[in-house]
């Protein structure tokens, strides 16, 4: 029996005898699996991003929205279903919600905002102070919004970084500046420290008002809130405050919890959300990436069967002078195994190289199980691809072998 | 010349036993092929007994069966019916593993295009049927250097066949034949590529493994070629219809020619 050693030096002849045909095989491998760790590099990437970013949410937050959960939509009561005021002074008791640090009425639209002719596409949020703390926002410069601007209806703002740069030249001072939301002027008295861009929207390009002079100025006067974002006091108990929150609510509004005319998501399971659903997108791109790899597989397989035919003389020379199937079948494996595992190598670099740069707005991140993975792939790709034609080969009678010319 | 009948029944362990078995014992050798749904017979009922120790020539126009006769003898075919004893061994019913195990062992094969592996080196092709046969590196090694030197290749190991003339790369050939130490050389045409001048260090080859004792069966059209062997077959429509010893093998002249001694159907031969 023929070492596998000598094999392998065979294989590596055969390869080197045709090396365009080969190299060409072996981009077809590469491709494959460079875009299977490129893509899962990307979906981890973007996953990682989009769980930060709901972390950066803060970990104890409640966020009340107006509208019935669909299992709860049986209740056809309207009335007084609105999150208002009301609503808001009721969940801050602290009697009826110990477990409840802060409650802060959200409105939220969609401004640009201009100053000396540069303009910048913001989303605005009118709340109370408590907001800030709630969304883990901090004041690098200036002032938060206070509850005195709340009540006097000032025509405040705390604007985040992306906003300042786009606004104002670097090294001016916005503190203290006017700036155009819409028809109306906005005093900026605080400069927000940067949160980082995330995978679900950029948390520097912000404007935090009080909401009465959101509510006056730009969406105009209304008793409801788009949303409540009640936070917590500890994350332990945050369950207690959720459970709070919903009996408060529907006493408020005369109604049972089960029945509710709001939906009340906790940031852990808007965070286990929205994993699944990046896990799914993921699991998306390496399938994707994966009929790449296919392609190159059938690249293997073709040029495996090529290269049988043009061999097949050499076939019958070898079976005449005494090697069995089993040597024949061999010698084919380990060339197409090799064909496919140094097309995995190389594409295993180079989708480690292409990883390093920014994707589409998306840093990958190189998930630790898709280099074995796709270099597992290569080389069962290279033997499923490789034994028809390895088994057609150690199948050729020797005297038509012989004879073909 | 020892007649057929000799071989009685298949499994018959031993024809004489004062006597060692013979090298090839055919009986009632048929095969025939189907070509295009029609049936035709490629050898109609050969017997045929080579001793050790023989050379023998098997001659024959194209079409005469002789191709046929030399796959069936090598183990790449197996006959239609008829009983076949190589070396002792009843090829009849072995698979394919036993067959290329016999190949391998018993045969040692000397093909008309050289049949060299390209792109490997001389001495690889040298040792290509070792390595088959599970002979460690270094042992086959020194054999296939051995019978590089023996053919007068001693200073083109490391060359490759499109290297080497169609002389050498025969000589390399029958290096390749030699090196497992067959009990039966087995050679078709090999000088059909070669010009008069290889042909004939070729053949001074044979004669030289003849005299040291080795069985060789060649197969050729060319009567000064077949001059060389100790007897003649001569096959025509698949059937032996000639079967003589002659002279020694080292006393090669045109005289010894078998040409004119008999007629093939269709010519071209004795020119």
């Amino acid at each position: 029996m023929a070492s596998a050693f000598g094999n392998l030096v065979m294989a590596v002849r055969g390869i080197g005898s045709n090396w365009l045909r080969t190299l060409l095989t072996m981009l077809g491998v590469l491709i494959g699996v460079a875009s299977v760790i490129v893509l899962l590099a990307i979906g981890t990437g973007s996953s990682q991003s989009i769980e930060k970013s709901i972390e950066s949410l803060g970990s104890n937050t409640l966020t009340v929205f107006s509208g019935a959960s669909s299992s709860s939509s049986s209740g056809t009561k309207i009335r007084n279903s609105t999150l208002n005021t009301a609503s808001v002074s009721a969940l801050s008791n602290s009697l009826n919600d110990p477990d409840v640090k802060s409650v802060s009425p959200v409105v939220t639209t969609s401004v640009t905002a201009t100053y000396n002719g540069s303009s910048y596409s913001t989303s605005v949020i009118g709340s109370t102070a408590s907001y800030l703390s709630a969304e883990n926002y901090t004041v690098s410069a200036g002032r938060s919004i206070s509850h005195a601007d709340v009540a006097d209806r000032a025509q405040v703002i705390d604007i985040g970084t992306s906003v300042a740069s786009a606004l104002f030249a670097t090294g001016s001072d916005p503190l203290g500046k006017q700036i155009q939301l819409g028809s109306s002027e906005f005093t900026v008295v605080g400069l927000l420290a940067s949160k980082g861009s995330s995978g679900l929207s950029n948390q520097d390009a912000v404007a935090i008002a009080p909401y009465t002079a959101v509510q006056d100025q730009l969406t105009g006067e209304s008793a409801s809130f788009s949303e409540l974002l009640v936070q917590g006091k500890t994350p332990a108990t945050l369950s207690l405050a959720e459970s709070e929150v919903e009996s408060t609510l529907a006493s408020l509004n005369d109604t049972t919890v089960a029945n509710l005319p709001f939906t009340v998501i906790d940031s852990a399971s808007l965070l286990s959300t929205a994993t699944s659903s990046s896990k799914t997108f993921t699991a998306l791109l390496g399938w994707v990436a994966a009929v790449s790899l296919l392609v190159g597989a059938i690249g293997v397989m073709n040029i495996m069967l090529v290269t049988v035919t043009e061999r097949t003389r050499e076939i019958g020379i070898r079976k005449a002078i005494g090697a069995r199937r089993r040597v024949i079948l061999t010698q084919f494996l380990i060339e197409s195994t090799v064909i496919s595992f140094l097309g995995g190598i190389f594409g295993a670099f180079a989708g480690i190289l292409v990883s390093h740069f920014k994707i589409d707005g998306v840093t990958p991140v190189l998930a630790s199980y898709s280099i074995p993975l796709a270099l597992g792939v290569a080389v069962s790709v290279g033997i499923v691809a490789g034994f028809y034609p390895a088994h057609r080969a150690a199948s050729l009678r020797p005297i038509d072998a012989l004879r073909y010319e | 010349m020892i007649a057929p009948s000799e071989l009685e029944a298949p499994d018959h362990k031993a024809i004489d036993s004062t006597k060692p078995e013979p090298i090839i014992a055919l009986k009632d050798i048929i095969k025939s092929y189907t070509m295009g749904g029609v049936e035709v017979l490629a050898i109609r009922g050969i017997s045929l007994i080579v001793e050790r120790g023989e050379f023998v020539a098997i001659m024959g126009t194209s079409g005469s069966g002789k191709s046929t006769l030399m796959n069936i003898v090598g183990c790449l075919d197996v006959p239609t019916s008829g009983h076949y004893r190589l070396d002792g061994v009843n090829i009849r019913h072995l698979d394919d593993l036993a067959l290329s195990r016999i190949r391998n062992k018993k045969i040692g094969f000397v093909f008309q295009g050289f049949n060299l592996i390209p792109r490997m080196s001389a001495i690889h092709n040298v040792e290509l049927p070792m390595t088959y046969a599970g002979v460690k590196p270094a042992e086959r090694r020194k054999r296939a250097l051995v019978a590089l030197d023996m053919v007068g290749l001693g200073d083109r190991l490391s060359h490759f066949s499109s290297e080497l003339s169609g002389g050498q790369q025969q000589r390399v050939a029958i290096a390749r034949a030699m090196c497992t130490n067959p009990s039966l050389i087995l050679a078709d045409e090999p000088t059909g590529n070669l010009d008069s001048r290889s042909s004939a260090e070729l053949m001074s080859l044979f004669t030289g493994l003849h005299d040291q004792g080795r069985t060789i069966v060649m197969i050729t059209h060319e009567p000064d070629i077949a001059a060389y062997a100790s007897r003649v077959v001569v096959l025509r429509d698949g059937e032996i219809v000639s079967d003589r010893p002659q002279g020694t093998s080292s006393a090669v002249s045109y005289e010894l020619s078998p040409s004119g001694r008999y007629s093939f159907g269709d010519s071209g031969v004795e020119s």
